[in-house]
Formats: structure tokens, C-alpha cells, sequence
């Protein structure tokens, strides 16, 4: 914060950005008089939701803008405008002056070269250092992101999520760039790994006095680590401050709503009541294990071996009461939606029992399960994916009708359809029956899914990361669908979550999940205010929040 | 875990068993399907019962199909393909002899045609969109949609006057030279070559231009751009060496298309190779020749698709 | 995937959805339409060639080898036939030939890779062995073996022609439908509780139809180049016209040191023109289905920068 003092001079500063892309017949003007600008050594946050124009504005900067584009304003790098002489000025201040972290680690890196390879293209193309310095100088780098350099010949496929997030921040660091633009660094790593990256970054920004400009979606990040940040909102800057004010006193009601999308952890669980007591659970799984096994392939059969066994799931032992919504808590890979799968009877278990409403299900085969799949739903993670893009939505919901025979005439199922929709919140009926889900947005999409499940009368839900997909200021709309339905249908709800505050704020009981194993179980208000194992603690130390910002060193 | 080298044994046993299932299929085609095996081996159709014997007895037909099948695979592994019916020489010698005269043709064209091909399809698809990629797109369709030997003819009106139009040497040559000798085959090679290249070339236009429209549309390629490299570079070291990968296996699997392509360019030019040879043998209801050169065939493309598998392991470091 | 999408044009230059909306996609291509013309030209004038035959295909009309003439606009080829007449004739059989190749071809290669790709474990592994074996074999000398034991005629040549084709169909079907069966939405309506049947003829060959289509039509025409390739190596039915044979025939009587060009090039040019437009159809439509081919980040056209603050047509979309 001192040095901002001393150099109050913005390094990047966007004047009245402009973008529009040429469509067919029109164009669309996606970045609106954009104004902000950024120190040396200061993290700027730019939030907003998918469409926003935020990842446009930043790529305007690197002269990256698809060929549609048509650009108006000024970008100015250390008072020089840069977009003074179209696309040609912008390049030459690629990666030398400005450099960029893109979202996706991996497809981000070429996949068939190694990454000291990759970093070391970087130097030869900028600087006159050749052969031994380039090694030396990648090795150097990669130590600065906390990588080993020996592992520097490995490909990318080889390296973790957040390894290849760092690899990456090698890179664009390989050129000493003074500006440092990141899309969504964070965005697919679990809370965890992300801690550490955002950690990483601020302490890149104090080291080497860079200036960061941090694309994200998530306030909570924003909080972490940024000094100053700007909500966009279809395509405008509609509020800019430094981060205490923002969050204490948003001043536009857009990024209020954002606010209200992300529940206080700790508010969240002191507010929870005590979970229901209910005797005759719904659900009931004792020692669950699942075990992923490789199938034989030709040269097991020459050698005589077999192949490992991967145990996915390990002795895991839940249970869910009518009415009660448990929440499924952990990083991916810790075999939570295996554990759904299982419940569900879509992988097989090799030990434990499951049993739904007193009926043992692991020993049903395909056929033997269907009738009983009218009970057990399950709501998946991405809207855009899991609905038939063929299928309107009066097709979409009353396939589950014709798969377990219910309603006799067209008229009969045409009826439950409709009222199906009411209970979901998609009226009036007739403006959604035919439609397709490409006309819908996310959150009605999800909506639509909900619906179908809905109209079996299940008694039992799973929902495997339902809002993850979507954009913040719809979440809060499916998660309250949730929570009426198993308040009103007394519905039991087991929900995957990653996202442990959505978890603290709709759960009666929190799971969570690590390596196969559920090491901490117990009511919401316990597991968050009090947690017993360590794993938990640490996940919750992850979580990124304005009360405990990660200082730059 | 599987190791990686796993792979390469892998690709190498299941070359074997391709090779072996095509020897077995090759003896269960001539001998298992309906009619007289001695009437199509020996093609005496009215043979007097006493004939059909001894002609059984002489191929071995008599005994059990398993003895049969077995001698067969021995003889087969000594590299004794039998006796041609046409010339009553060992049909080894005379694939061997066909084959040295086809290597030089195909070759050269097979190649010309893949630098070429790489060459305008990379050009094509970095250009998209522009007046040049759309006459280089339909260039390339059209001489794709061209049957092999309708376009040999057309190159056999075109030059007849100019250059020797059938056969490998000029029989009448008066230099005795070497050097002499090797402007005679060059010169009899360039119709053939010509027609192989144009053929197989507009096929590769058509494929690599796509594989590298894909990776094109890939975020490392935008990386790259914003690492500030030059077009020349992203396009070799980003674009092309990852395209190489999907251009491998289409080209592996377009060996086909080039074992087509010999084949008629040889019966048009009357080039002495392999093609011609299993052309003659076809006209001449040769069974021995058909078998064995049907076999050698089959044999240099599994070895191709072979090397193309060792070759995309060694591009594709993701490969186990 | 798509986050970078995000700095692209809006939806309206995406593809939409389903059957008809992809291939509305693919026919807003030119080329695509071009190709669509001249398959229909051609479709419909060897159907009604019957009717528009001008000479008879059994007896000279004109004199051997006659040039093009007003009487006779291709010439006429050695025994003094008519070779307009001729190649409205072959292209009977070539297409018959094509077609009912790829229908085989097709139904084949689509049955074996949606069973492969969706019951997977050891039937995909046994079936995928087998679709690799006739993949790497060369196909014209297995042809050539089979069509010189099995004997020539038409219905032999389409037989062989469609049962050594399949296999890039069935790697390409089976890729896709492993890919769909992992998709959410299919999984979805597994939990909902629909059977095999339901998923694979509701939910999971519907989304193939494109990619079959475009399949069917490169298939037509490799099966009529294939068996112009026969023909010319003496496999096919000596006896039935086809654009093939009409070449081969005049080839093999000298057509070519006569000078007689027309002999052979109106069927050459019909086999081409054919491979073009059905290349091009085909093409269209994989290219509808293929996202990625939607961006390119290295295109010779860069983004412009405004000198005024508003783009002509008119801001705010």
C-alpha cells in the first residue's frame, strides 16, 4: 500500500473503450466507455458475469480482438496511447511490456511441447539471451512460481490443475513484463490449490512491482487479494472503488445483488436451526465402497497381470431424512459424485449397503432399478449439457412420464407439465412449453431439469453442483427452489457442493468428503464453527474472504 | 500404470496378427469358398475325374484342411508364394522384381505428393477466407473428384508426342551409359509420377488444410500470439507440429488411396511394377500372383501404418 | 472450452441445434449449395435418361470415332455409338452402384460403431479389432482378390464395394456415441430411468443424423470412384454400362492414339463433377458440426481501430 503512495503514476490507464463486433447484420456493442487504470504493485479486480465484456476489455489490451472487433478510446502504457496505430502498436508491447494469464491452463499450453520449452520460446522471441542463460533463466523462473526446475521437461498433461496455472505465470513472467492481465486464474481450481495461486500472485505483484489486472467472476477472490476493483455489467464499468468500500458500501444495486448471490460463511451457519430429528431415514448408505477398475487390454493378457483396482469411494457411510437437505462437501476428485453415482445405482458397489425407504438397492440390476427411479432424482451440474438440444421443453418433461407409463391421454400429462412448470417458477406455462433449451437461459434451463425430475414425485433429490454453472445472480433463485421443495414436499435433498458457504446456508448437515473418505460429518452450524478435522479447518482456511486479505509480501 | 514403450509392442503384436489373419485369409479365400478348389487352382474347368485328382494330389488339396493350412503357413514364412501360372516361375521372384521397379514410382510421387500437400494445405488454411485459399480449396476438390486414371489418360493426350507415354525403359535405346540409361527411366517416369502426385496431392491438400484449421481455433495458438511470436513461428512450432498428429493418421489411413492410385497409374503407363503385375495376373486368372501380391501388398502397408503408429508416438507425447 | 468464446461474436453467428438447424447451417455455405445443384442435375437427368436417350446403346448411329457434331454433341466412341447416350445410361448403373455401396457401407459401419461405442468393454474391443484389420488392409487389392475369385457382376462389385467400406464410418460413429454417452443429458434421462433402446434411438442416433448424412453422401461417391477403378482393372460386369467401363472400354480401344478425347472425357467428367458436388455437401456438413473450425486465431484479417466513436451501422446492438 505504501509504494502506491510513492508512484501514484497508473503503468496501464483505459480511456473511453469502445468495443463492437460486426455480426451479420448488426453490430454489438460489447465494451462501453471503459475507464480504469491501474499502479505498479497494485491488484485490480474487474468482476462481472459471463457476457459481461471484462475478458474483451483485457484482450483489447493485448491487441488479441478477433477480426469483427472494431475498437474506438485510448489504452495508455505509461502515458504512451497504444491503440494509437491499430493492431500493429498493439504487438509490440506483447508479453515485453504486457503479458497474460489465460483461463484454462490447459489448453492454454501447447500440449506436445515441454514446458521449460514453452518458456524458453518466450525468452529467444523478446530477449538476445541464447542456449545455457535461456535454461538458466527458465530454471529461475520456474523456482519463482514454486515449481522445481528439473520437472520443467515434463509436458503439460503431466502436471496438476495448479502446477499448469503456474506454469503459465512462469511464462508470462519470462519477459519482465511491468503489466500482468489474468482471466479467471482461478476459476477451475479447487479452493485450495486456488489459495495458493492467489497467494502466488500477490506476492508476484510485491516482488517485481508488477501491476495485475484480475478478470474473475468471484467476489470472494476479489476480497482476497485485490486492492481496487470494477463491477462491469453488459459491457460498462457500473462501479469502481477500493475493495474495503466496495464491500462495505456497494453503491449501485447491481453489485448489491452480487452480494446478497455469496452468503457470510460464519453468518450463514449461526443462522442455521438445528437439524429436524427424524427417525425414518430416506436414504441410508453403510460402508460404501466403489472401486474404478481398468478393463484388460491385450498386453495384460501376454504379461498375466491385472490391472489396479482404483478405489474411488471408501467406506462411506451417509444418511438423509425426509424434509432434510445434507450437503456433500469437497475438491474434485474426492469421490463425491461418485458417491451420487452410487446412491443412484449407475456404478456399481462392491460392499456396503444402500438402502432408499427401507429398500436395499445395491443388489437390483438395470431393469430391476427403473421402477424405483421414480423415487430417487438426480439434477446434474451443467444446464447447457444436460438437457436433449433437440427436445422442447414440453418434450424435455414429459419424457419421464412415457418412461414409467404415468398419464394416460396427451391431455392428462399435459396438465402435470403445466403444473410442474408453476411449481418451478417458469410461467406463464404456454410461453416455455415449446421452446428449446438454446433459448433459455442457465438458470431456467436448470429450472426445466428440476422440472423433469419433479414430475415423477420423487421423494428422495440429488444434486450433483446445481448452480455451479451459472452465473452468480441467478443462484440464489435454484438454491431457493430447493430448499422450498424439500420444506413443502418434504423431499430429501443430497446435494455435491464445493462451495462450502452454499453449503452453510441451505444445509442441515455437512459432509465432508476427502480422498474416498467422509472425515467430518455433523449439523452446519458444528462443521463450520467448529470443525473437528484438520481437512476442514484447512478448507476452510481457503476460502477466500474480504476479512482475511492475502497481503502482498 | 502402463508404460509408454507398452505402446510401441503393442502396435508392433497387433502388426503381426494383421499379418497373420491376412496369410489366413488369403488361403481360406482360394481353397474354402464354394466350387471346385482344383477347377480355380488349376483352371482346367472340364477335367476328367482321374485329372482333378492328380491335380489335387499335386496342391495338396486331398489331405485334411488343418494339414493343408499348415504346409501352407510353412511354405509361406520360406517366402515360397508358389508357382505363377503364366510364366511358370516362382511367383517370389517375380513380386520381387515388380516391387524394385515400383518402389522408385510410388515413392517419389507419395512424397512429392505429402510436401507439396503439407506445403499448399498449410498455406491454404493460414490464408482462409482469402481469394487464394478459395482457388487452392477448389483446385483441390477437383482433382480429388478426378478417378486416378481418367486423369492419367487425359496427362497421356496431353504429352504423348513428348515424353514416353508406356514402360519404364526405351527398348530401342542406343546410350549405353548409365547416365544415359537413368535419363531414359526419369523420362519415363515423369507422366506416371505426375499423375500419382496431382491425384494423392489435392487428398492432402483437402486434409491438412483442415487438421489445420482445427488446431488454428486452439488456445495455445492465441497464447502463442500473445507471446508475441512471429506468424512463421507459431505456425511451425505451435499449429503444424500439433496438425501433424490428426495429418498422421489420415495419411496412414489414406495409404489405401495410394496403393489405389499406383495400381492404375502402373496399368495406364505400363510401368513393369506390382501393379501391373496383379493386373496381368487378374486378366490372366493367375491365382498364385493374385495371392502373393495381394499378400506383399498388404504386408508394406501394415509396415507403413506401423511406422505411422511409432511415428505418432514419437509427436504425441500424450500417447501410453 | 468456451471461455475464450466469450471475446467472440455474439449468438447469432452460432450454429443452432438438431437435425435441420445444422444442416441449414451447412447449406448457408455456397459451396455446399453449388454441390447440392449438381448432385440434383445430375440425380435427376440419369433417372429420366430413359426418356432422354438419343440414340440406341446397341447399334452405330455415326461413324467410329466420329468427333462432337451438332447430331451427336459428345462424338462417338469405337463401335460408333452415341456417347451422350451412353453416359446418360451409365450413370444408372454408377449411381445404383453408389448408392446402394453406401447404404451398406453405412448401415454397417453405424450399426457396429453404436454398438461398440455404447456397450463398450470386450464387444467394443472384439468389434474394434476387426473394424482395424479391414481399416489397414488395402482395400483395391482385396477388392480385386474377392471380385477375381467371387467372378464379375454388378451386384458382386457392390457388395465388396460396401462391405470394405464401413470401417471409417464405424470408428467415427463409435467415437461420437462414446462421446454422447458420457454427455449429461444422456445421462440424465438414464437416471430417469429410460432403457438402451430409448437412449440409443431417441437420444443418441438423432444426433448422429448429420454426421450420417454427410457420411452416406462422401460414400456415393467414393463407391462410384471405387468401381470406375474396378472397371478399369477388368473386375466389373463386362456387360453392364457404367461411367466406369465407358472409359476403360474406350481406353482398352485405342481411344486415346485415335485422339478420340470425347470417348473418355464425358464420363470422366461426370464421375467428377459427381465426387465434386457430394465432397462438397459432405464437407458442409462435418463443417457445420465442428465448432472449432468456427475460430481461427491466427486469420490475415486483424481487428480495426474506429476513428470516430460510433461503427457505421449504427451502435448499440
Amino acid at each position: 500500500m505504501n509504494s502506491l503512495q510513492q508512484d501514484p503514476s497508473p503503468i496501464l490507464e483505459f480511456r473511453d473503450l469502445n468495443v463492437w463486433f460486426e455480426g451479420r447484420h448488426r453490430f454489438a456493442h460489447v465494451v462501453k466507455d471503459v475507464n480504469f487504470s491501474i499502479r505498479p504493485g497494485e491488484l485490480m479486480g474487474l468482476v462481472g458475469e459471463s457476457g459481461s465484456g471484462k475478458t474483451t476489455t483485457i484482450l483489447a489490451a493485448m491487441g488479441l480482438l478477433p477480426a469483427a472487433a472494431r475498437v474506438s478510446g485510448e489504452i495508455l502504457l505509461g502515458g504512451r496511447n497504444i491503440l494509437a496505430y491499430g493492431p500493429g502498436s498493439v504487438a509490440q508491447h506483447r508479453w515485453k511490456d504486457i503479458a497474460m494469464v489465460f483461463q484454462g491452463a490447459m489448453n492454454a499450453l501447447n500440449p506436445v511441447k515441454s514446458i521449460s520449452w514453452q518458456i524458453g520460446e518466450a525468452i529467444r522471441a523478446h530477449t538476445s539471451l541464447r542456449g545455457e542463460d535461456i535454461r538458466r533463466r527458465t530454471a529461475e523462473l520456474l523456482d519463482l512460481v514454486g515449481i522445481s526446475p528439473a520437472s520443467g521437461k515434463n509436458y503439460p498433461h503431466q502436471f496438476s490443475g495448479g502446477m499448469r496455472q503456474r506454469a503459465v505465470m512462469a511464462m508470462a513472467l519470462a519477459c519482465n513484463p511491468r503489466i500482468l492481465l489474468a482471466d479467471e486464474p482461478t476459476t477451475a481450481l479447487d479452493v485450495i490449490v486456488q489459495d495458493q495461486i492467489l497467494k502466488l500472485l500477490a506476492r508476484l505483484a510485491g516482488e517485481l512491482r508488477l501491476a495485475v489486472v484480475m478478470v474473475t467472476h468471484d467476489l470472494g477472490v476479489v476480497g482476497a487479494v485485490c486492492q481496487r476493483a470494477a463491477v462491469m455489467r453488459h459491457g460498462a464499468i457500473v462501479e469502481q472503488a477500493a475493495v474495503p468500500i466496495l464491500f462495505s458500501q456497494p453503491r449501485h444495486s447491481y453489485t448489491r445483488e452480487l452480494f446478497s448471490a455469496i452468503p457470510s460463511l460464519s453468518a450463514a451457519a449461526e443462522t442455521r436451526p438445528p437439524p429436524p430429528e427424524d427417525h425414518a431415514p430416506l436414504l441410508e448408505a453403510r460402508d460404501v465402497s466403489v472401486v474404478y477398475q481398468r478393463t484388460v487390454s491385450p498386453g495384460d493378457l501376454f504379461r498375466r497381470r491385472q490391472p489396479q483396482p482404483m478405489a474411488a469411494v471408501n467406506n462411506v457411510s451417509l444418511a438423509v431424512g425426509y424434509g432434510e437437505l445434507v450437503a456433500l462437501v469437497g475438491q474434485s476428485g474426492s469421490g463425491k459424485t461418485t458417491t451420487l453415482q452410487a446412491v443412484l445405482g449407475m456404478v456399481p458397489v462392491i460392499q456396503g449397503s444402500v438402502r432408499i425407504g427401507q429398500m436395499e438397492t445395491t443388489a437390483l440390476n438395470a431393469r430391476a432399478w427403473r421402477p424405483l427411479r421414480r423415487r430417487v432424482q438426480m439434477i446434474y451440474q451443467d444446464p447447457y449439457e444436460s438437457l436433449d438440444s433437440r427436445y422442447r421443453v414440453k418434450d424435455i418433461i414429459e419424457e419421464p412420464l412415457l418412461i414409467h407409463g404415468i398419464g394416460a391421454t396427451a391431455r392428462e400429462r399435459l396438465a402435470m407439465i403445466e403444473d410442474v412448470l408453476k411449481r418451478t417458477s417458469l410461467t406463464p406455462a404456454e410461453d416455455f412449453l415449446y421452446r428449446y433449451p438454446h433459448e433459455l437461459s442457465g438458470g431456467q434451463r436448470q429450472r426445466v431439469a428440476i422440472a423433469a425430475s419433479l414430475i415423477l414425485k420423487p421423494e428422495l433429490l440429488l444434486a450433483d453442483e446445481p448452480v455451479s454453472m451459472l452465473d452468480v445472480s441467478v443462484r440464489t433463485g435454484i438454491l431457493a427452489l430447493l430448499d422450498d421443495l424439500r420444506r413443502t414436499e418434504r423431499m430429501g435433498i443430497l446435494m455435491i457442493t464445493h462451495d462450502l458457504s452454499t453449503a452453510a446456508k441451505y444445509a442441515d448437515r455437512i459432509l465432508v468428503m476427502h480422498e474416498g473418505r467422509i472425515v467430518e460429518a455433523g449439523p452446519t452450524r458444528e462443521v463450520i464453527l467448529s470443525p473437528r478435522a484438520d481437512y476442514t479447518r484447512r478448507l476452510l482456511a481457503c476460502i477466500p474472504d474480504i476479512a482475511r486479505p492475502i497481503h502482498a509480501i | 500404470m502402463a508404460k509408454r514403450t507398452d505402446y510401441i509392442w503393442n502396435r508392433i503384436g497387433v502388426a503381426f496378427i494383421t499379418v497373420f489373419v491376412t496369410v489366413a485369409f488369403n488361403f481360406v479365400l482360394f481353397r474354402v469358398l464354394p466350387g471346385n478348389a482344383a477347377d480355380r487352382i488349376a483352371r482346367i474347368p472340364n477335367a476328367s475325374p482321374a485329372l482333378r485328382h492328380a491335380l489335387e494330389v499335386q496342391f495338396g488339396l486331398d489331405k485334411p484342411l488343418l494339414i493343408q493350412f499348415l504346409d501352407y503357413l510353412r511354405q509361406t514364412a520360406m517366402g515360397n508364394l508358389g508357382v505363377s501360372f503364366a510364366t511358370r516361375q516362382p511367383v517370389a521372384d517375380l513380386l520381387w522384381q515388380s516391387f524394385l521397379n515400383t518402389i522408385p514410382m510410388v515413392s517419389l510421387g507419395t512424397v512429392l505428393a505429402l510436401i507439396l500437400g503439407i506445403a499448399i494445405g498449410v498455406f491454404s488454411a493460414v490464408r482462409r477466407g482469402t481469394v487464394a485459399d478459395h482457388i487452392v480449396t477448389a483446385a483441390s476438390v477437383i482433382f480429388y473428384a478426378f478417378p486416378t486414371q481418367f486423369l492419367g489418360m487425359m496427362i497421356l493426350i496431353a504429352f504423348s508426342g513428348v515424353l514416353p507415354s508406356a514402360g519404364m525403359v526405351d527398348p530401342f535405346l542406343l546410350d549405353n551409359s548409365v547416365i544415359g540409361q537413368a535419363i531414359d527411366i526419369a523420362k519415363h517416369m515423369i507422366m506416371p509420377v505426375l499423375t500419382l502426385v496431382l491425384t494423392l496431392c489435392a487428398g492432402n491438400v483437402l486434409i491438412v488444410r483442415s487438421a489445420m484449421l482445427e488446431t488454428l481455433g486452439e488456445d495455445y495458438i492465441l497464447t502463442a500470439k500473445a507471446k508475441g511470436l512471429s506468424s512463421l513461428k507459431i505456425i511451425w512450432s505451435h499449429a503444424l507440429r500439433n496438425a501433424m498428429l490428426p495429418i498422421t493418421t489420415m495419411v496412414a489411413m489414406s495409404l489405401s488411396s495410394i496403393v489405389t492410385g499406383s495400381i492404375l497409374v502402373e496399368v495406364i503407363f505400363s510401368w513393369p511394377g506390382i501393379g501391373q503385375a496383379l493386373y496381368q495376373a487378374v486378366l490372366q486368372r493367375d491365382y498364385p500372383m493374385l495371392q502373393g501380391g495381394f499378400l506383399v501388398i498388404t504386408i508394406v502397408v501394415i509396415l507403413f501404418n506401423l511406422i505411422s503408429d511409432l511415428l505418432y508416438y514419437r509427436l504425441d507425447p500424450r500417447v501410453n | 472450452m468456451n471461455e475464450m468464446t466469450t471475446s467472440q461474436p455474439p449468438a447469432e453467428v452460432q450454429a443452432g441445434y438438431g437435425f435441420w438447424a445444422t444442416m441449414a447451417e451447412a447449406f448457408r455455405e455456397p459451396g455446399a449449395m453449388v454441390g447440392l445443384t449438381i448432385v440434383a442435375f445430375i440425380t435427376i437427368i440419369t433417372l429420366a435418361s430413359g426418356f432422354l436417350e438419343p440414340y440406341p446403346l446397341r447399334e452405330a448411329s455415326c461413324p467410329v470415332f466420329a468427333p462432337p457434331s451438332l447430331h451427336h454433341w459428345f462424338g462417338c466412341d469405337d463401335g460408333g455409338i452415341d456417347v451422350f447416350s451412353l453416359v446418360l445410361h451409365g450413370g444408372r448403373i454408377s449411381l445404383l452402384v453408389g448408392t446402394c455401396s453406401a447404404v451398406i457401407a453405412i448401415g454397417l459401419g453405424g450399426a457396429i460403431g453404436i454398438v461398440s461405442g455404447y456397450f463398450g468393454g470386450w464387444t467394443d474391443v472384439i468389434l474394434m479389432r476387426i473394424t482395424d484389420y479391414f481399416l489397414v488392409v488395402p482395400q483395391i487389392p482385396l477388392m480385386i482378390v474377392i471380385a477375381a475369385v467371387w467372378g464379375a457382376s454388378i451386384s458382386h462389385v457392390i457388395l465388396t464395394i460396401g462391405i470394405l467400406m464401413w470401417t471409417s464410418t464405424a470408428r467415427l460413429v463409435r467415437s461420437q456415441v462414446m462421446s454422447l454417452k458420457e454427455r449429461s443429458y444422456v445421462r440424465r434421462v438414464e437416471s430417469l430411468g429410460a432403457g438402451h433402446t430409448r437412449i440409443i434411438f431417441h437420444h443418441i442416433l438423432p444426433q448422429l443424423g448429420p454426421l450420417l448424412v454427410a457420411n452416406t453422401v462422401l460414400a456415393i461417391t467414393v463407391a462410384i470412384f471405387n468401381e470406375t477403378a474396378l472397371s478399369f482393372l477388368g473386375l466389373s460386369d463386362p456387360d453392364a454400362i457404367t461411367w466406369g467401363s465407358i472409359m476403360t472400354h474406350a481406353f482398352n480401344r485405342a481411344a486415346i492414339s485415335s485422339g478420340a478425347w470425347w470417348a473418355i472425357v464425358p464420363a470422366g467428367m461426370a464421375v467428377a463433377l459427381i465426387t465434386t458436388g457430394g465432397y462438397l455437401i459432405g464437407r458442409a456438413i462435418e463443417d457445420a458440426l465442428n465448432p472449432r473450425l468456427r475460430i481461427s486465431y491466427l486469420s490475415p484479417r486483424e481487428w480495426k481501430l474506429l476513428p470516430t466513436a460510433q461503427p457505421r451501422k449504427g451502435a448499440n446492438g
